[in-house]
């Protein structure tokens, strides 16, 4: 049987059917007033203070999974990325892009046979879900705890290696045990 | 011999009942007939028969007491087997423990990993756990086995497939394993680089990352790239490969195996010289020529150009088309020069066209071999060609049906051929003397004629020919004549394919099913090319033209003269491929207009031509080409064009559009359709039907509108004799199969770029106190071009060979058929 579009059609209700009236102003003031209640209740209320951010910024557990962090070796400064895009395999967003080279006597960059000449996050596609973390045999990349992600520009939050393998300027606080 | 006929058989496997060929090995029934997969590592049918190394495969068969490996017991009629049972598991498990005793397990830093055999079959068969806490094996690593190769023996499972491939397939004979036990490993047998025109093989035979690729090294991971299905245009011999492209770039080719053409192989040209793709060196835009000098401009200037030097031209036009020409841009090339430009000169012969009727003749589908032919044939003649050379591919299916189904080779050449420790008889003629020794063999097969004084002509050993047409004789009713191109160029072409026609008549080919000629163009679709009608006396579909035209030497000759003012030149430069560099030089400094589509600015480009439209590459190509048996195949874009390039039918057509005979096409696809209806014996092709797998046209039931032509025997005047040498030497010239500007252009490759030798007897360098690697001139009529010595054993005294299209020295430089050769 042809599909028939008359035969439900849903009636799209896009105000009120009526304009004015008593329904009009219960709309207008009634319903504002309603909106405002949280608001004063919370003036009201003593003893809770607001977080004054950005100033003030609320610490984040120890496994809170924000912008990621490419490391190195400590002793050799060597990377530990080996540029072998299992990450970039795991995530499920497709936002990893990794380039691989070899690494040549004159120019060592990670402790294996290849390292990565391009690695480029696109946090702008991440739903920081880890698994690049979890995947990385070599635990280059771990989620790290910077959550202050927006920018002007969506090019701009891809991230390079170098920006992922630089120390945050400013660290999240991180939360200690007894919060 | 004859393709066996197997029977159906049927036997148990996991309780159910699965039908399959007899003597199919158990592992094939299983996969093909059964959908069971039973892992192997060694097993690989392409290489040959099964050598049971690495016993991945075992499985459990009633009756029988230990575990049998299944990838060398044929399946036999109520055999019972079982994949699964507690014992194979366990067996299984075994075997991938032992593998990876030894295996250092760097996937992550490993090219393999991701499309590695040895990861999929430990992860679905192993146990999941190591137990190995002792040290492993080490070898330095990584190791270059070639320029092209890199091995890590740490990684090697021993299955020993490279080394087969090396002894038994393409018969180098340069891999060996040394040492034993846990110490084997695999090299060549004095350390020197494993350097083939097969070698690239061995990249992908390896079931493990122990053989990678060095130009593809850590470029991309499987889930990096796609894979895109083509056609090498490199040679004729049109292998499918599938591009591996990333971010809009070849980085990789493999085999698309298919039966019919390539047999899953490939040549390290067709393999590597991808890089040519993305050089600098590639013209990306058109270019002009100003004041001396190309200079890039934007297409509507280039187009206008051409346009109007064409106009201003006014028939005075002639167009050759090179081997990288589609079907579809040869056919648009011919109805630009024959209906907007009402010249007649169109042609993509080297040296010379043949009578309209041998055209007919050498491709009439009674008369075809196909490509699987040469492997089940009775006897093979290899005649005028080196298959390594020349169409690098069936080198390795006349060796595989040697090997394996016992085909008698033979070989009439006037170069030693690398197949001559094959063969069962080999003849040697004198360069360019095809005719005389085929009249001889002719003379020989019928018992009239004068076999010696024909011999004798041609320059070659009666005896040998005698013995020659004796085995042809015997072998059996399937023979297949593998023949080039070239012994049908020159002046007496057509006495040569009627000579062949005639040998052809006598061993009675025609009609037979598994026997016939398969022509080895000299233009990867010099085939297709002629049948869409880029000859100058046939039109599309080998038809009448309107008027006949010159072909390429009349060209050159004319345009010398002055009496062509613009040559149109598709893919070819002329002082690379023609015969005659001089007569082309000549040609091109008097036309004062060339047009070229060129991928690179070769010698003859970058001095002459006027304007220059970029070439597509293989793999931004849209088309169709035909094999040389007939089978009519697609090129698909792989990846984007490079640069400023355009699609080249597109600027034929808008060429034709602009001088008024725009021949309305809108797309790839409508400009295929016009070919096929354009065409008789393509009727009804459609693109669709062409597919990944090609179509052979000799096979359609519209192969019947091919305007049929006498197949012979003909009545020919006897051959005129070959030079005789006294004192100087016969000049032969071949083009290696390194001979080609991609190879030049591939940073990988470019190694192998061939510089002129001097192929020479011993005896004859004896006689001129040469010695091999010596430098020396080889000269005629004032004319002379610089090689080394090369001594060949096999060499005909009295001969000596040049490399042909190379820029520098090449054979072209010199008139033959005498040259004298001294130290330089
Ligand atoms: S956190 Fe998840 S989505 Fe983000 S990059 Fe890693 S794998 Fe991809
Ligand atoms: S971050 Fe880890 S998983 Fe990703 S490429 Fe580098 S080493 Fe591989
Ligand atoms: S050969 Fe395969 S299993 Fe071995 S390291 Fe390479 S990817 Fe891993
Ligand atoms: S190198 Fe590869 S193909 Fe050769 S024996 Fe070792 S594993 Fe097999
Ligand atoms: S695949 Fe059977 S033994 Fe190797």
């Amino acid at each position: 049987m042809p599909w028939n579009p008359e035969a439900d059609v849903v009636e799209v209700v896009r105000g009120p059917r009526k304009a004015g009236g008593a329904g009009g102003l219960y709309r207008a003031f009634g319903e504002t007033l309603r909106g405002l209640k949280t608001t004063f209740n919370q003036l009201a209320r003593v003893g809770v203070t607001t977080v004054q951010y950005p100033e003030e910024k609320i610490p984040v557990f120890p496994r809170f999974r924000g912008r990621h962090r490419l490391h190195r070796f400590e002793d050799t400064g060597l990377e530990k990325c080996v540029g072998c895009s299992l990450c970039a395999a795991a995530c499920p967003a497709d936002c990893i892009r990794v380039v691989a080279a070899e690494n040549t006597p004159e120019n060592r960059v990670s402790a294996g046979e290849r390292y990565a000449a391009v690695y480029e996050i696109n946090l702008s596609r991440c739903i920081f879900c880890g698994y690049c973390e979890i995947a990385c045999p070599f635990d280059a990349i771990t989620m790290g705890h910077d959550f202050e992600l927006s920018d002007y520009n969506r090019s701009d939050l891809i991230f390079t290696k170098e920006m992922l393998l630089a120390e945050p300027a400013e660290r999240t606080p991180l939360r200690t045990e007894d919060e | 011999m004859p393709r066996p006929i197997r029977e159906m058989v049927t036997f148990t496997l996991d309780g159910r009942e699965v039908t399959a060929p007899e003597s199919t090995m158990l592992v094939d029934a299983a996969l093909e007939y059964g959908d069971v997969e039973i892992p192997v590592f060694c097993y690989e049918p392409k290489i040959g028969p099964p050598v049971g190394a690495c016993r991945m495969c075992l499985v459990e068969i009633e009756g029988v007491p230990k575990l049998q490996a299944g990838c060398s017991v044929p399946v036999k009629d109520g055999m019972i087997v079982h994949t699964n049972t507690p014992r194979v598991k366990e067996a299984q498990e075994g075997v991938v423990e032992f593998l990876l005793i030894n295996h250092p397990l760097d996937c992550p830093v490993c090219d393999k990993g991701g499309e590695c055999p040895l990861q999929d079959k430990s992860f679905g068969w192993g146990s999941g756990i190591s137990r190995t806490v002792e040290p492993k094996r080490h070898f330095e690593k990584p190791l270059a086995l070639s320029p092209l190769i890199a091995i890590d023996r740490e990684r090697c499972i021993m299955c020993y497939r490279c080394v087969r491939f090396s002894q038994e397939v393409s018969e180098d004979h340069q891999l060996v394993l040394q040492e034993r036990g846990a110490d084997t490993f695999v090299t060549t047998f004095d350390g020197h680089p494993y350097v083939a025109p097969f070698s690239g093989n061995i990249i992908e035979l390896c079931p493990v990352g122990a053989l990678t690729s060095r130009p593809y090294r850590f470029r991309a991971r499987p889930w990096d790239i796609e894979q895109a299905g083509s056609i090498c245009m490199l040679c004729p011999a049109q292998c499918n490969v599938s591009f591996t492209v990333r971010d809009e770039r070849v980085l990789r080719v493999l085999q698309r195996d298919h039966e019919g053409v390539d047999n899953g192989w490939l040549c390290d040209k067709g393999r590597f010289a991808y890089q040519a793709i993305h050089v600098d060196e590639r013209v990306t835009e058109p270019l002009i020529r100003d004041g001396g000098t190309l200079r890039a401009v934007p297409w509507e200037l280039a187009l206008e150009t051409a346009a109007a030097a064409l106009r201003r031209a006014g028939g005075r036009v002639a167009a050759l088309a090179g081997g990288e020409t589609t079907n579809e841009e040869g056919f648009l090339l011919q109805s630009l020069v024959r209906d907007a430009l009402g010249s007649p000169d169109v042609d993509s012969r080297r040296g010379g066209t043949l009578p309209l009727e041998l055209h007919r003749a050498l491709v009439a589908p009674a008369l075809q071999a196909s490509v699987p032919d040469l492997q089940y044939a009775h006897a093979v003649l290899v005649l005028d060609t080196e298959p390594v050379d020349d169409i690098p591919i069936l080198d390795l299916r006349i060796r595989r049906g040697v090997r394996h189904q016992g085909v008698r080779l033979f070989v009439a050449t006037s170069r030693p051929s690398s197949l001559d420790d094959r063969a069962r008889g080999i003849v040697r003629y004198a360069p360019g003397a095809g005719e005389a020794f085929l009249a001889a063999l002719d003379a020989a097969l019928t018992g009239e004629g004068d076999v010696d004084a024909l011999a004798g002509a041609a320059g070659a050993d009666a005896d040998a020919v005698r013995r020659l047409a004796d085995g042809l004789r015997d072998a059996g009713e399937e023979v297949v004549v593998l023949w080039g191109e070239r012994l049908t160029a020159g002046p007496r072409g057509a006495d040569a394919a009627r000579a062949l026609l005639n040998v052809a008549a006598r061993l009675g080919l025609a009609g037979r099913d598994g026997a016939g000629l398969l022509e080895v163009p000299s233009a990867a679709n010099g085939r297709g090319l002629r049948e869409v009608g880029v000859l100058p006396n046939a039109g599309p579909g080998l038809c009448e033209p309107s008027a006949e035209g010159r072909d390429a030497d009349g060209i050159a000759a004319a345009a010398a003269a002055g009496e062509i003012a613009a040559l149109y030149l598709l893919h070819t430069d002329p002082l690379l491929d023609q015969p005659s560099r001089r007569a082309w030089g000549a040609a091109l400094e008097k036309a004062s207009t060339v047009i070229a589509h060129a991928a690179f600015l070769t010698e003859g480009i970058a001095e002459h031509a006027t304007v220059v439209f970029p070439a597509e590459s293989h793999a931004e190509k849209e088309g169709t080409v035909v094999h040389p048996d007939g089978r009519v195949q697609r090129l698909r874009r792989a990846i984007g064009r490079q640069g400023d390039v355009r699609g080249e039918w597109q600027v034929l057509a808008e060429l034709a559009a602009r001088l008024g005979a725009d021949p309305r096409v809108l797309t790839a696809s409508m400009v295929s359709q016009r070919l096929f209806d354009a065409v008789p014996f393509y009727a009804g092709l459609t693109l669709d039907e062409i597919g990944g797998r090609g179509v052979r046209w000799p096979e359609r039931e519209q192969a019947g509108a091919l305007p049929t032509a006498a197949l012979g025997p003909f009545a020919l005047e006897a051959p005129p004799a070959a030079a005789t040498a006294n004192g100087r030497l016969r000049l032969g010239a071949f083009r290696s199969i390194w001979a080609a500007p991609e190879v030049a252009a591939s940073p990988a490759l470019s190694f192998l770029r061939p510089l002129q030798r001097a192929e020479l007897s011993p005896a004859d360098a004896e006689r001129l106190g040469l010695r091999h690697g010596e430098r020396v001139v080889v000269a005629s009529n004032g004319h002379s071009v610089s090689a080394l010595v090369h001594l060949r054993q096999a060499a005909p005294e009295g001969s000596v060979f040049l490399e042909s299209g190379i820029a520098e020295h090449s054979a072209a430089n010199l008139d033959g058929p005498l040259v004298e050769v001294r130290r330089a």
